[in-house]
């Protein structure tokens, strides 16, 4: 704990600091910064090429090419600077504190990656004669940073007006989403595929999220995200429009190929499946392991719907209605499976349901009734077609060419936008709230007339169904569905992109959702490392972030001990500290 | 003291009827054979010493537990042994440690309480029809209303768990005045308020009591409710000791004799003392 208090600088080492070293401390770790992107960072040539952006002495083979991560700790180190010396902003400290991890959750991530394939430190020191201090002297940078932001005073996220002229809210909102467009392609495509074929795929994108974090972290500290989100909120139509419209654009960026249209359509169907848990879990606060059997149970009526040739029952029956039909039966069983537990609560439940999903795996595997066609799956189930077009064909659209599976990705956005609405209109109901309520105190929730048995088997019978529909078009996508897809591990990841993403909020289990499954995706690379990575990573954000990425706003306060200012209860005993010193008197004691 | 007025009045029939009602866990008798009549606009208080089955004879009345023998009747009809549908039916309460909930504004809370007084299909909630909005907007309403009559317009966007202590009995009282009851079960009212607080839940209750709500009121606060109630009822060892106005139970020997045997002045700072250990204790 202490250890972890050290390494955040918020302990014993951050009350050391005085204010007078913050701006010391934040110009040196500028500066240091960009010191580090000029320097080389790899003392050898790797075995796979060159580290992205020829991780050598390249500024001084070719000026001005500072590119990938490199050119981000340039830009960070910039920025810091800039906050430091010329652009005095409100939220000073926060936008440094978060400027300052960026720089130094890249250059660790490059340090750890080029270590291990170097085979020692000499890889990001000196080796025959070659010296490479790019990464430590990062690491350093990043560190000064947050110390010199820390140092000084931690201001409020100031708040702007959005009292605006219609036009300009407008011209925000669009210019925000189209960044948060562009955000989400180059997060995509960030490294490439991985694989064998691109090694560097996993550390590039692990840099990118660093990238990403100090800047998102940034924004926050100036109060833009909370503007944002206060304007989209005021311009509520007009929000979900362009952000629609933004969500349809990906195909025309750096993320239309076929590819990553598979990619954002899988990220999509757990998307929908992770809203429908948020149901479960975040609204009405019933722990449940066993989710992903009724996405499973979703894709097998699809499937069987489909007109597959393996499919036990032969109907086919057009897609709309298959899917309605996956919904439905899905929402029925979740309602069968959620009256027995109804009994039981809390970690009793939890297990009444993990048991639930490994009958329902076990049954799949085992072809009861021969309708999951158990080991062998249920291949070749048929793309979905509209007006003679698969969906896996690229089309043409206003003479734009799209890749192929663009009309799944198509799909998959317009269900999730779907799926949001549905959250959003039942959280702010009479049951919705009736959930909440149960959540937070089952016995006075009865005790207010709330039918508490009925409530639950709604939330159940919500969720399922959501699951359903997402399964069944995740049947057809990959054209397969197997029991393998269903399995505990995937309900477990479910759980933790809702937690992990924010619990009862949209973007949350979306960005949550993303996250989860990209991620595998990208550390291909590191295989038998990949699920400690992700682990460890989890752990991270868990230790540091409890209320989630993107959390409710009850939730912030519950979990993150945050007082009405945004501030969190340890800088707020941080400020009363300091108080008391500048005060002398009775209770001002010792350091 | 002055509500001899009120007792004058022509006595109404009763709205909720508790007859001979008898509670068993395992050999212990909690409860033998209690009887209670709440007329309308009445406010009746219950006390006796830790352990005497205060809470018992609550959750009875709750629905919380089924009696094993007698029965609750409300306007003549038993009352369900289901919390939710006893709420249903007009009987609401509150609780003695409070149960808020926490992560919930102060406005969503009472709203919360509307729940089983409003409807709401799936579709106008879904495609929020017309339908949805008016009940929405009406419970809204309704909820601000009570937040006014309690005093807490104010704090309608606050968290509830930020509020302070006496402001969070008060959200109890209105979230349980939102199902628009009948008869108002409040389990300790004043359990830990300074007595600038607990004079203002005094007028409260009277305010309450003023729309025709019937009040029963657990109270360890032997002044508070001889200056509130019409009629106080104490239970002693699970039975019905003493029942009749502030001034007959005042002046019952076996109440004094109840509480230790000393007169009222002294009881009364006893009563006060043991109240502080109640929370940890708990009832049987």
């Amino acid at each position: 704990m202490t250890i972890l208090n050290r390494f955040s600088g918020s302990g014993a080492l951050g009350r050391h600091l005085k204010p007078a070293h913050a701006k010391p401390l934040t110009a040196a770790g500028g500066v240091l910064a960009v010191v580090a992107a000029l320097l080389p960072w790899v003392t050898f040539l790797l075995g796979d090429g060159a580290y992205p952006a020829k991780a050598t002495l390249q500024f001084f083979d070719a000026p001005f090419a500072v590119e990938g991560y490199r050119l981000h700790v340039l830009l960070l180190g910039l920025a810091a600077l800039v906050v430091t010396f010329v652009a005095k902003t409100p939220g000073r400290g926060r936008v440094l504190r978060a400027l300052g991890w960026g720089v130094f959750a890249i250059s660790l991530i490059s340090a750890v990656f080029i270590t291990g394939r170097g085979g020692g430190l000499g890889a990001i020191t000196a080796a025959d004669g070659v010296t490479a201090f790019g990464s430590i002297v990062g690491v350093v940078a990043g560190l000064l940073i947050v110390l010199g932001a820390k140092a000084g005073h931690l201001d409020d996220i100031p708040e702007w007006s959005t009292d605006l002229p219609r036009w300009a809210a407008y011209l925000a909102l669009v210019v925000a989403f189209v960044g948060v467009l562009y955000l989400v392609a180059s997060m995509l495509t960030a490294g490439g595929t991985g694989g064998a074929s691109n090694p560097y795929a996993g550390p590039i994108f692990l840099a990118f999220l660093g990238m990403a974090g100090g800047l998102l972290g940034a924004l926050n500290g100036l109060g833009v995200v909370r503007w944002i989100s206060a304007l989209s909120e005021k311009h509520r139509a007009f929000s979900i429009v362009v952000l629609l419209v933004c969500a349809l654009a990906l195909p025309l960026t750096s993320a239309g190929n076929e590819y990553w249209m598979t990619v954002a359509t899988t990220i999509g169907v757990y998307a929908a499946t992770a809203i429908g848990l948020n149901i479960v879990v975040g609204l009405a606060g019933l722990l449940d392991l066993g989710y992903v059997a009724f996405m499973g149970i979703g894709a097998f009526v699809a499937a069987n719907l489909s007109g597959a040739a393996a499919a036990k029952v032969g109907i086919d029956l057009p897609f709309p209605l298959a899917a309605l039909l996956a919904a439905a039966i899905a929402g029925v069983i979740g309602a069968i499976v959620g009256s027995p537990t109804l009994r039981v609560r809390g970690d009793y439940l939890a297990i009444v349901t993990l048991a639930f999903g490994e009958i329902f795996t076990k049954s799949a595997q085992n072809n009861i009734g021969g309708l999951t066609g158990g080991s062998n799956a249920i291949p070749g189930i048929p793309n979905v077609e509209v007006a003679g077009t698969a969906f896996n064909e690229p089309i043409t659209v206003l003479g734009a060419d799209l890749p192929g599976g663009v009309l799944y990705y198509f799909m998959i956005v317009l269900v999730v936008g779907a799926i949001m609405a549905v959250f959003a209109n039942l959280k702010n109901s009479r049951i919705g709230r009736a959930w909440i309520a149960i959540r937070e105190d089952e016995d006075a929730a009865r005790a207010m007339g709330i039918k508490t048995g009925k409530a639950k088997i709604l939330a159940f019978l919500a969720g399922a169904t959501l699951a359903g529909l997402a399964g069944a078009i995740f049947a057809h996508k990959l054209s397969t569905s197997s029991y393998e897809s269903f399995k505990f591990l995937e309900s477990v990841t479910l759980l933790a992109a809702v937690i992990l993403g924010g619990m009862g909020t949209i973007p949350g289990a979306v960005l949550g959702a993303s996250l989860l499954f990209v991620l595998p995706e990208k550390l291909r690379e590191f295989d038998e490392y990949r699920l400690l990575v992700f682990g460890l990573a989890l752990i991270l954000i868990m230790r540091f972030r409890p209320q989630g990425l993107m959390p409710d706003r009850v939730r912030r306060a519950e979990l993150a001990g945050e007082t009405a200012g945004g501030k969190s209860i340890e800088e707020e005993e941080e400020l009363v500290v300091e108080h008391e010193h500048e005060a002398p008197g009775p209770k001002g004691g010792k350091a | 003291m002055s509500i001899t007025d009120n007792m004058a009045a022509a006595p109404a029939p009763p709205v909720l009827q508790a007859q001979g009602v008898t509670m068993v866990f395992g050999g212990l008798t909690a409860l033998n054979n209690v009887s209670l009549s709440l007329g309308k606009g009445e406010i009746v208080g219950l006390i006796g010493p830790n352990g005497a089955g205060k809470t018992t004879f609550f959750n009875c009345l709750t629905g919380l537990y089924l009696p094993s023998r007698g029965r609750v009747l409300l306007d003549g009809s038993q009352l369900a042994a289901d919390p939710s549908k006893v709420t249903i039916a007009g009987v609401a309460r509150t609780f003695q440690n409070i149960r808020l909930f926490p992560n919930m504004t102060v406005l969503e809370n009472v709203m919360v309480g509307r729940h089983s007084r409003m409807r709401q299909d799936p579709i106008s909630t879904l495609l929020r029809l017309p339908a949805f909005h008016r009940g929405e907007r009406a419970a809204r309403e309704r909820s601000r209303e009570l937040l006014e009559f309690v005093g807490l317009t104010r704090a309608e966007h606050e968290v509830a768990r930020n509020l302070p202590y006496g402001d969070q009995r008060r959200l109890e009282i209105a979230r349980a005045l939102a199902t628009d009851p009948k008869v108002l079960l409040l389990d300790e009212p004043t359990a830990g308020m300074n007595p600038q607080e607990t004079e203002a839940t005094r007028q409260l209750i009277f305010a309450i009591r003023d729309t025709g709500v019937s009040v029963v009121v657990i109270e360890h606060d032997i002044k508070f409710i001889f200056g509130l109630c019409d009629k106080v009822s104490v239970l002693v060892q699970g039975e019905l000791l003493v029942e009749g106005t502030p001034e007959v139970v005042r002046a019952d020997p076996r109440v004094v004799e109840a509480y230790l045997g000393k007169p009222p002045e002294e009881v009364e700072a006893d009563v006060r003392a043991a109240s502080t250990e109640h929370d940890t204790r708990g009832e049987a």
